[in-house]
């Protein structure tokens, strides 16, 4: 079948390297149209139309939205409207081609040509591979059911919406998207237990008192936790489908729905059958090229000196990087700390740098659980190493530039953790 | 009884500004803020920050409003006979002088004249003394040995009209601000006129200075010795008027000549450059309208009186008395001090200038008063009169208006003897000073505003106090609550006053009665007044005799004195050092003295939030080697301790003091702070002839504490702090604002098990901040979005602006978001660090004062233009001229 379509659509001619348009452009396709490849899209269209035959390919219906807005639109905090992440109608207008709901099966490296799940053949010049990255779904038994899912595209909140009310749902995973899906669901008037394996939520991005003030604030909302513990198992009554989590204690807890958000695995299928260097993603260097000359990767499929992506800063980044690559203005990808945010209506969360102290650091807390307001900063030999923020984040962005610059914060000590304003005199 | 103002004076210093009073608003009850009477001759309408800050005062939570006998309620019938029938029990028993009066510079003279003629008339004792007795009773001694009265020759207008004025012992800058404020002003007006001031330290008054002569302390009579001896080698003395009008000259240069022979001789013995003490010599050889203005620092010594005597043998030589712009002024510190004196309120004293040694005067007296009992004999002086109690021989006294346990030189020795006396009656506005803490029974006083009479200023000025507000609960004036007991002691005749009035009218009689101008204290013009009269009293200088309505503004213009031979005497002077010196074991002098916005004990400016912007906590001035030397950091906790007691401080580093030398002011009581009441250290070393003690000079160890950290403590209610090593309450216009020290380093989880917080930590949460960089850590308490209470500890001695705390302590306001961050950081965002409170007028601070400096402003006015600092009441305008950076000259 898939042979059959990739024959039927071999004839675009359109499509391929020979048309007459296309003599002084290069082809370049992007594979994947989540944030990074239709930003690069986008960006690259608008700054060098004029030398590229942009071609992007997603597998998702729906092109060029903004990820990062799904757990709000799960909230109900905004509308579909809101989600369009790039102007595709005016990219297509000024000539991207865009490729939706078909995702491509292989790539051809001899001959520099794409095969689609659809049959549909395209050739490139250049070629970004953008597929992002897939929900991790844990090696727990029964977790292979129709009802157990991840939360990443706006698919999934399309199947989570469509939940009739008052469903009990199981969220694996208390990190930022686990939480996010969980208020969004709890919003929607269901009933949402979450498992995480460590002592306390946000463990990467938190330290235990910010995380129980996090915790106390989505408990009001009615989320119940279960921290340091994974499902021992999902029950299913009916085969293929889930009816209980099974708890380490042996607890059984009726569930109609299970959201793994257990971390995520890039998506490198394809690379790696193509031959592309994989490791844990798509090895890049700092050019944001593979290890084929003519393509790159760049998102949460890539890895460059050993780290994966996937925050939205450092990508956009890369993107800035690649743009300039690919018109020959040589740049140069580097990985600097990158704050987290949490979106979750209500609670204001900024986490960057060590914020797990080490030896040598020193912490400057305050801590007022009335206030439900928390500030930790790391600082180690005079230097901002570390910050979380819960409640107020205002001063995230002018922390995290400290952090950026290297400024010497020794003359501030008295008066930081109390934020820009007050330290603002002091530094002018 | 429309008038929505009353004139009155001011209840502080001995300068006696007129005050213009607003009645209060009939809907709120509150007195708005008062100002200067521009027709009263001692400020023309000027007030200093003091003053400016009376209405504030009159709000006071703490007052005393009924008869308390052993801590229980009780009537005034009740507590006057109780106390008429245990003076009677005890004269019987013991005889009249088992019972004393300890009354107050701050009472009116017609409660003066009560007490007096009950003690000295019908009780039959002179043991009536005052706290006078520690403020210039060296000045009264050194009076009348020299003109045989105790008369002050000059009036404010001479500090004006002087080509030099020589300040001896006084900080007037700070303790007399209106009149250093008019010696400023004319220096301004006539920059040829001279200023020196001779003071161990270099007070703000140096600022108008021409030269400041920093003597080693307590050798201020050598100074004017030399002045004496060289004026005769220089044949400046006036033999006329030596001839004519003096005796003793002889003797006195003799001594003089002996005491201080060379310049080199003289400026040893004050540790002086022989080119400055020779300045001050040729300005003096050069100026014939030269005033010696002086105050605690000349009479606070054990030989305080020679000082006063000293001073005046210069004047009588070189004739500069009784001239317009010369003489030797004495300026008191007290509001009334002098009424005190016109009365006889001393124990030294019989009565209207009169004393027992006086030949014919208890006769006289008892024929005027129709006296019973009269006392024949002086009476026990303020430090005797306590030993006498701790021995046993005084039984009952009556102290009235004052606080001996923080103003008596040994707190010590004042709290045994009060504790031995069989009854301590205190009358007081005020419910807990040190001293109602030791009565047996406590009377409620009238305060300014409510007592109404008279008061004398330090130029003999007699003002009325006027009682323009009712008073509060049962509080009663003073003579009225003599008079009660008085009568219950069967002395109904001589004291059934029915007003302050028919008291006046008596006082002016009795100082008429047989003088024919043999006694310098006549005011025989008012002995007929009416109560009208009385009411509508302009301010007018002492003689008032009949037929000269308009009085006298200076004294022996004529050059006859009140000694039996109408001569003044010189007195020979050997200047003496103070026999404490510093030694090994006690290796420094420490100095006491004033702050410029506090008043005695602060049982009135204490009410007064604004006041203690100033000088928040008590401290030590300590010089910067010595404070090297020690290990001291600035605003650190030191220990100061003599054989008396030790006390804690908080350190003030500065070059105003000699290395050795400290300087500590008087303020802080037990109400104010748990181990700054520098009484506490001074031993009862007095001038044998006033009996005045010598607070100015007292030899101590001095100590860091080391390994205390700091803090600072906000709340809405009053705190235990007893497991803090220090804590000073500082005045604050809502909740409580506490100082404090701990022993130990401190931790968010040891501060929360602190006494005072051990409740609050067990009901809601803390907002905390932990700094281990700077050691800072910090508890608060919201309750109900309204702040409760906070503590900040650092490591370091720090101050931090505490106003906007203070303000939103208030109860009913609703913190913001913002708040709650700014709670723990002391100040919101987007205010000014102003820094430490210089001008308290316009709460103008430090770093203010700095910024419009480095903008380009570079004098007192343009500061003023710009920040509006040293407009109002202009006392902070010596300290603004330190900060201008051509100050170093001015003052080098």
């Amino acid at each position: 079948m898939r042979l059959q379509r990739r024959q039927r659509q071999k004839q675009r001619k359109p499509l391929m390297p020979n048309s007459t348009d296309s003599i002084v452009k290069r082809r370049l396709v992007i594979v994947g149209a989540g944030m990074a490849g239709s930003k690069l899209a986008y960006d690259l269209q608008l700054a060098h139309g004029d030398q590229f035959e942009i071609v992007l390919i997603g597998e998702e219906p729906q092109v060029g939205y903004n990820r990062i807005m799904l757990s709000s639109l799960l909230a109900k905090d905004i509308t579909a409207a809101d989600m369009p992440l790039v102007d595709t109608k005016k990219m297509q207008r000024l000539g991207v081609q865009i490729v939706s709901n078909d995702p491509v099966k292989q790539i051809d490296t001899a001959t520099k040509c794409l095969h689609l799940a659809s049959g549909e053949r395209i050739a490139y010049d250049q070629l970004v591979m953008a597929t992002g990255s897939r929900a991790s779904i844990l090696p727990i038994a029964g977790a292979d059911a129709e009802n157990v899912m991840g939360f990443r595209t706006w698919q999934d909140v399309n199947v989570m919406t469509a939940l009739p009310r008052t469903q009990s749902v199981c969220v694996i995973g208390g990190g930022l998207l686990g939480l996010e899906a969980a208020v969004g669901l709890i919003k929607r008037g269901h009933k949402v237990t979450v498992f995480h394996r460590s002592a306390w939520l946000l463990n990467r991005q938190l330290d235990e008192p910010a995380a129980a003030l996090l915790q106390a604030r989505l408990a009001q909302m009615g989320i119940e936790f279960r921290l340091g513990e994974s499902p021992a198992s999902f029950g299913q009554e009916q085969a293929g489908r889930v009816s209980h989590v099974v708890c380490q204690n042996g607890d059984h807890l009726p569930v109609d729905l299970v959201v793994m958000a257990a971390g995520i695995t890039p998506e490198t299928t394809v690379a790696e059958a193509a031959g592309l260097e994989v490791n844990r993603a798509i090895v890049v260097d700092a050019h944001m090229q593979t290890s084929q000359h003519d393509i790159y990767a760049l998102g949460e499929c890539c890895e460059f000196d050993q780290q994966t992506f996937g925050l939205v800063a450092p990508i956009w980044t890369q993107i800035k990087v690649l743009i300039k690559v690919l018109v020959k203005d040589m740049a140069n990808f580097s990985i600097t700390p990158t704050p987290t945010k949490l979106k979750v209506s209500g609670v204001d969360l900024f986490s960057v740098g060590r914020i797990h102290p080490q030896n040598d650091d020193a912490c400057i807390v305050l801590h007022d659980v009335a206030g439900n307001h928390y500030r930790k900063l790391v600082i180690n030999g005079g230097l901002l190493v570390g910050v979380i923020l819960y409640g107020k984040v205002a001063d995230g962005s002018w922390y995290f530039q400290l952090i950026e610059n290297k400024t010497n914060v020794s003359d501030m000590l008295d008066l930081l953790v109390f934020g820009e304003a007050y330290c603002r005199p002091q530094v002018a | 009884m429309t008038a929505t103002s009353g004139k009155t004076t001011c209840p502080y210093c001995g300068v006696g500004c007129g005050v213009t009073v607003t009645l209060p608003d009939p809907q709120t009850g509150l007195v708005p803020p008062v100002s200067g009477d521009a027709e009263h001759p001692a400020n023309f309408g000027r007030l200093c920050v003091k003053g400016s800050s009376l209405a504030q005062t009159l709000v006071s939570d703490d007052r005393l409003l009924t008869p308390m006998i052993h801590g229980k309620e009780a009537s005034w019938d009740t507590a006057t006979q109780q106390i008429a029938d245990k003076i009677t029990q005890v004269v019987k028993d013991h005889g009249p002088d088992a019972f004393a009066f300890y009354l107050s510079g701050q009472i009116l003279t017609e409660d003066y004249y009560v007490a007096n003629k009950l003690a000295k008339g019908f009780i039959g004792t002179a043991n009536v003394d005052t706290n006078s007795r520690l403020c210039m009773a060296s000045a009264v001694v050194g009076y009348k040995r020299a003109f045989g009265s105790d008369t002050v020759p000059c009036n404010y207008e001479d500090l004006e009209s002087c080509d030099l004025l020589i300040m001896v012992g006084s900080n007037a800058a700070w303790t007399h601000p209106i009149l250093y404020q008019r010696i400023a002003a004319e220096k301004k007006r006539r920059p040829t006129m001279k200023i020196v001031v001779i003071d161990p330290r270099e007070t703000a008054t140096c600022d108008i200075a021409d030269l400041h002569l920093a003597i080693t302390p307590g050798s201020d009579a050598a100074v004017y010795s030399f002045l004496l001896n060289y004026s005769a080698q220089a044949n400046l003395v006036d033999g006329d008027y030596i001839a004519a009008h003096t005796e003793g000259f002889e003797q006195a240069l003799a001594q003089a000549a002996v005491s201080t022979p060379t310049l080199k001789a003289a400026a040893d013995f004050c540790g002086l450059e022989q080119q400055a003490l020779m300045t001050l010599v040729d300005w003096w050889c050069d100026t014939p309208k030269t005033v010696s203005f002086y105050s605690q620092g000349i009479n606070q010594s054990a030989t305080g009186v020679d000082k006063c005597n000293a001073i005046i043998n210069c004047h009588l030589a070189t004739g500069r008395i009784g001239k317009v712009g010369a003489g030797p002024f004495s300026i008191t510190g007290q509001p009334n001090a002098m009424g005190g004196r016109e009365v006889g309120g001393l124990a030294n004293q019989l009565a209207a200038h009169m004393d027992f040694a006086t030949p014919g005067a208890t006769e006289l007296v008892q024929r005027f008063w129709q006296a019973p009992n009269m006392a024949t004999q002086n009476g026990l002086k303020a430090v005797d009169l306590f030993q006498a109690m701790e021995a046993g021989n005084v039984k009952v006294v009556w102290i009235m208006s004052t606080n001996p346990m923080v103003s008596l030189p040994d707190t010590a020795q004042v709290r045994r003897a009060l504790g031995l006396c069989e009854l301590v009656i205190v009358s007081d506005c005020k419910a807990h000073t040190d001293t109602t803490a030791m009565a047996d029974i406590l009377l409620p006083a009238t305060g300014w505003s409510e007592k109404d009479g008279t008061v004398t200023n330090s130029e003999r000025r007699i003002s009325r106090q006027r009682g323009l507000l009712p008073a509060p609960g049962e509080a009663k004036h003073d003579w009225w609550a003599i008079c009660e007991v008085a009568k219950r002691m069967g002395f109904q005749s001589g004291f059934s006053y029915r007003s302050a009035h028919e008291v006046f009218v008596e006082h002016a009689a009795l100082s008429a009665f047989e003088n024919n101008g043999k006694r310098d204290f006549d005011i025989g013009h008012f002995s007929r007044m009416t109560a009208k009269e009385y009411d509508d009293l302009v301010p007018v200088q002492w003689p008032v005799p009949k037929g000269r309505p308009e009085g006298t503004k200076r004294m022996f213009e004529d050059g006859r004195f009140f000694t039996p031979n109408g001569r003044a005497r010189f007195i020979a002077i050997t200047p003496t050092l103070p026999q404490n010196q510093a030694c090994l074991e006690w290796p420094f002098v420490l100095n006491t003295g004033r702050v410029r916005d506090q008043w005695h004990t602060m049982t009135r400016t204490g009410d007064a939030a604004l006041l203690s912007n100033h000088t928040a906590q008590p401290y030590s001035e300590i010089h910067p080697k010595d404070a090297k030397r020690l290990g001291i950091e600035d605003k650190s906790l030191v220990r100061l301790t003599s054989p008396q007691g030790s006390v804690l401080l908080k350190a003030k580093i500065s070059r105003a003091v000699a290395p050795g030398q400290l300087f500590a002011p008087i303020h802080w009581t037990q109400q104010f702070a748990n181990a700054s009441v520098v009484s506490t250290l001074i031993p009862q070393v007095v001038d044998p002839l006033s009996g005045q003690p010598e607070s100015k000079h007292t030899r101590v160890q001095l100590q860091p504490m080391l390994e205390v950290s700091y803090g600072l403590i906000m709340s809405a209610e009053p705190m235990d702090l007893s497991d803090c090593v220090y804590w000073c309450r500082v005045p604050s216009k809502s909740g409580y604002h506490y100082e404090v020290a701990w022993s130990v380093s401190q931790s968010v989880n040891s501060l929360k098990s602190l006494k005072a917080l051990t409740k609050e930590s067990e009901q809601n949460e803390w907002l905390e901040y932990q700094n281990p960089l700077t050691g800072q850590c910090r508890l608060a308490k919201i309750v109900n979005h309204t702040f409760k209470l906070l503590v900040y500890c650092h490591p370091q001695p720090d101050s931090i602006a505490a106003d906007w705390l203070v303000s939103k302590l208030a109860i009913n306001e609703r913190l913001t978001e913002q708040d709650r961050l700014a709670i723990l950081v002391g100040m919101p965002a987007n205010v000014e660090d102003k820094g430490e409170i210089v001008c308290s007028c316009y709460q103008i601070g430090s770093k203010q004062i700095n910024k419009a400096i480095m903008a380009g402003v570079d004098t007192i006015d343009g500061l003023g233009a710009a920040l509006k600092c040293g407009t109002n009441c202009g006392s902070c305008v010596p300290e603004l001229t330190r900060f201008l950076p051509m100050a170093t000259e001015l003052t080098s």
